[in-house]
């Protein structure tokens, strides 16, 4: 196969328990080259698992999740190749934005003389010199995103990368991410904000209690609910919207 | 990944705190330790306090054994079985190290970069062993200046060789990285900073009532007894001779229950979800 023909992200009857939970059962979903696509569902529907499953920070019980044909724990330069945001950032509340943008640097082998343009671009560049902790979740998210671009990467896993976002930084974060599917890359965003999603991503895939029950183009899906992602998202989950 | 593991210590202030409270720690014991005891034993002080003096003994500044305890780098010579300060802070540097990254999620970042999970354990056995060894010159130069004012500014001779001073502070150096090590492999094998900060100070207080319960029983302290973390970290820094393990011995066995600890850590760090 064509190495440009394999997706970006895929992955394939994806399983994961704890104990007698089950967290993600069978999901399954590619997102190409160039597409944003948007993980969708209630709080506790397996989206972090699933994402954390294809990062290699979980183990997997079944299935298979790959990044442009391997495995995440194979790629030859992981963070050149994926960015990531999960849980804000991993941000310690006594370092300052630049102390942690190079040392996610220094971690992927990323000359540090990347750090300032990044602080720049995600608006940090006047408060890069301030710890953390003074900082509001809005402006942690941004740091998170900053690190996740440290590496320069084709693909971004986003774990709810708006929460907590000003409109000017979601404003910020849905052109960043256009533009960077615009340049051929791939976005696999998970997000409780469906009038973000609707706006950024290409198609979505919703799941609920670890099951896939939607996907599609965004356009296609929402046909029947006069293109409104809200309606559609709560018709389909209305019978799965249990809590876990 | 020492690089960024070293810019991690570098840049959290509860590393420095553990620094400077070894190096400080070290200090105030060491010179009481060179003043408090002799000026006792001469009845300079306490003098109306005959008891103290006869629990303490006769005092013998120019003796090779008071010698020694004076260079002994994590200040745990004052008596049988104490814990110095150093020790504490020693062991609680390399505990940061392990648990900052878990309580921050720093180590989904790490991960990330570096999905070889040893990879990121290697980086931090070495960073925490290089910056333990900075340390442990820094110690050893305190140690060696309290002996030196003790021998300038006191009656007292040198009793010790130059390459006696010089191989006591160079296993006390030695000790103080396996310590710092077996700090970090307790915090990355626990993740909880409260978990493993419970465990290092059932070691600190345990081993002691340990030892002490072993010769209430048995009349002695079998070998056995002493093949305990603290135990060898003061063994190493001894007068060969003077404790029941050789320095080099006790040094390696130490070394051997880092590298136990080390081992169980890894594999926990490989087998976890993050």
């Amino acid at each position: 196969m064509n190495t440009h023909d394999t997706p970006a992200i895929a992955v394939h009857g994806l399983h994961k328990a704890y104990g007698h939970t089950v967290a993600v059962d069978e999901v399954s979903f590619t997102v190409a080259r160039g597409r944003v696509l948007g993980l969708l569902g209630p709080n506790g529907a397996g989206k972090t698992t699933s994402m954390r499953m294809l990062l290699g920070l979980a183990s997997i019980d079944r299935g298979q999740a790959s990044i442009h044909g391997r495995p995440y724990a194979q790629l030859a330069d992981p963070v050149g190749t994926v960015g990531a945001v999960l849980d804000a950032g991993g941000l310690h509340p006594g370092r300052t934005a630049r102390q942690h943008l190079r040392i996610a640097a220094a971690m992927a082998g990323v000359d540090a003389a990347r750090v300032d343009p990044l602080l720049d671009d995600a608006g940090l560049g006047q408060s890069a010199d301030r710890a953390i902790r003074t900082y509001s979740l809005g402006m942690r998210q941004r740091v998170a995103l900053a690190t996740a671009l440290v590496g320069d990467p084709s693909v971004l896993v986003l774990d709810e990368p708006a929460n907590g976002l000003d409109p000017a930084g979601t404003r910020w974060l849905r052109t960043m991410l256009r533009g960077f599917a615009a340049g051929g890359g791939a976005v696999l965003l998970s997000s409780h904000i469906l009038a973000e999603v609707a706006q950024v991503a290409d198609e979505v895939v919703v799941v609920a209690r670890g099951r896939v029950v939607g996907s599609g183009r965004v356009d296609d899906l929402t046909v029947h609910h006069g293109g409104d992602l809200e309606a559609y998202y709560l018709d389909l989950t209305a019978e799965n919207a249990e809590v876990r | 990944m020492i690089r960024a593991e070293l810019m991690k210590m570098r840049t959290v202030g509860s590393t420095w705190v553990a620094l400077a409270v070894a190096l400080g720690g070290l200090l105030i014991t060491q010179i009481l330790l060179v003043t408090v005891l002799p000026a006792i034993a001469a009845g300079s002080i306490l003098a109306n306090e005959p008891a103290a003096r006869a629990e303490l003994g006769p005092v013998d500044t120019s003796s090779t054994g008071f010698q020694y305890g004076a260079l002994d780098v994590l200040g745990a010579s004052g008596s049988s079985g104490s814990i110095g300060i150093a020790t504490i802070a020693v062991l609680a540097l390399g505990l940061i190290v392990g648990t900052t990254d878990f309580r921050h999620g720093g180590i989904l970042g790490a991960a990330l970069a570096r999905p070889a999970r040893t990879v990121i354990l290697g980086g931090k056995v070495a960073a925490t062993a290089i910056v333990a060894a900075v340390l442990g010159v820094a110690l050893a130069a305190v140690s060696l200046a309290v002996l030196l004012s003790l021998v300038a500014f006191s009656p007292a001779e040198l009793a010790l060789q130059p390459a006696e001073i010089a191989s006591s502070l160079g296993r006390g150096v030695i000790a103080v990285v396996l310590l710092a090590l077996l700090g970090l492999a307790v915090g990355v094998l626990l993740r909880g900073q409260i978990a493993a900060s419970i465990v290092v100070a059932v070691v600190l207080v345990g081993e002691p009532i340990l030892q002490g319960f072993v010769q209430l029983v048995t009349g002695s302290l079998p070998v056995w007894a002493q093949i305990l973390p603290l135990s060898l970290a003061r063994a190493g820094m001894a007068a060969p001779g003077d404790a029941a393990l050789e320095p080099l011995l006790a040094l390696a066995a130490l070394a051997a229950i880092v590298g136990i600890v080390t081992a169980a850590a890894a594999i926990a760090l490989r087998r976890r979800d993050l």
